[in-house]
């Protein structure tokens, strides 16, 4: 009898549970017109924004394409105050890159390896001057990149005035010194046929390279080969021998 | 008296029961078709909520390049004047 009473009471409870729930889940057409309302507001609301918000982005569109055209008719006019052109200007910036890329590729080089790419230094500073010479240079996007470049030209001309070795020469009856045997030196090149790079590199103090002088000090170029100039220098010093050697003609 | 208890009982879960009934029974609920055009509008909301959402992202990205390009044209102004003094100064 108790069990039936409690089933009874149990399954009243479940009953009025499920129809409460079912009540507050279910909407009231009072709520449905409500919710209709406010979003229909929502709607028209947000209409309106994304009207709003396409009409800027045209506006800003087309500031957009004015202002690409205002830059480039200034770019134009910049190019024409140095009598240039954009094309111009592109050729010249691929001669900078060049040169950059140059530079950086000499300054990752070791002191010695640097030393036998002497000459290459000496171009790209010759390179650098002919690029200043033209007037895009007066650019500041060409005149920044060519003021950091000179710093690195300068750098790599500092880098090898340090490594230049200094030779003072000694007497002959003592040492022996001629450009041929300083040039044999184990510390020198220790290789006599160098001797032409001890006369160019020190053309301001001897005229005559059969001629040196004791306490002269003389600086030893960087390299183990000769340079075309080297090479030109002690051809003609060979044949100027040559012809003063020469048997007189007989009578 | 057990009986009277049992009558009580019962009399109330049937009392409870039927106002149940009547609660639900006598609230008017919105039809199919009217639930489905409040559906529909939520889905419009929604619709123009995501819109608005990537139209203003896309203007953002517009002022972006508009003050970068800004920016570049009065470069472009000021180099004008530094080549002009600089050649000027030659």
């Amino acid at each position: 009898m108790k069990l039936s009473k409690m089933f009874v009471i149990v399954l009243a409870a479940l009953l009025v549970g499920s129809f409460t729930i079912a009540v507050a889940q279910e909407m009231t057409k009072e709520q449905w017109q409500q919710e209709l309302q406010s979003f229909t507001k929502q709607r028209d609301d947000l209409t309106v924004t994304l009207k709003s918000l396409t009409d800027q982005i045209a506006a800003k569109a087309a500031e957009s394409t004015k202002l690409d055209d205002d830059y480039k008719k200034c770019m134009d006019e910049l190019y024409a105050l140095v009598g240039a052109d954009a094309q111009k200007a592109a050729a010249f910036r691929s001669e900078i890159e060049a040169a950059e890329a140059k530079a950086n590729e000499l300054t990752r080089l070791s002191d010695a390896d640097l030393a036998a790419r002497a000459g290459e230094v000496d171009e790209l500073g010759k390179k650098l001057e002919s690029l200043w010479q033209n007037k895009l240079s007066l650019l500041p996007e060409f005149w920044d990149r060519l003021t950091a470049l000179n710093d690195k030209v300068k750098s790599l001309k500092d880098a090898l005035t340090r490594q230049v070795k200094v030779y003072t020469v000694g007497t002959w009856s003592r040492d022996r010194d001629c450009l041929w045997n300083i040039s044999k030196k184990k510390d020198i090149y220790d290789n006599a046929w160098l001797w032409p790079k001890i006369w160019q590199g020190n053309r301001d103090q001897i005229k005559d390279p059969d001629i040196i002088h004791q306490g002269q000090k003389l600086q030893i170029p960087k390299g183990n080969e000769l340079t075309q100039e080297e090479k030109a220098a002690a051809r003609k010093y060979y044949a100027k021998k040559a012809a003063a050697v020469e048997p007189a003609p007989a009578k | 008296m057990r009986k009277l208890a049992r009558t009580v009982t019962i009399s109330g879960v049937a009392l409870l029961f039927s106002s149940s009934l009547a609660l639900v029974g006598c609230s008017s609920s919105p039809s199919e078709e009217e639930m489905n055009q409040l559906n529909n509008l939520k889905g419009e909301v929604a619709s123009l909520q995501k819109e608005i959402s990537a139209k203003e992202q896309q203007k953002a990205a517009i002022e972006k390049t508009l003050a970068e390009k800004g920016a570049k044209l009065k470069k472009c102004a000021d180099d004008q004047q530094i080549v002009k003094q600089r050649l000027a100064a030659k």
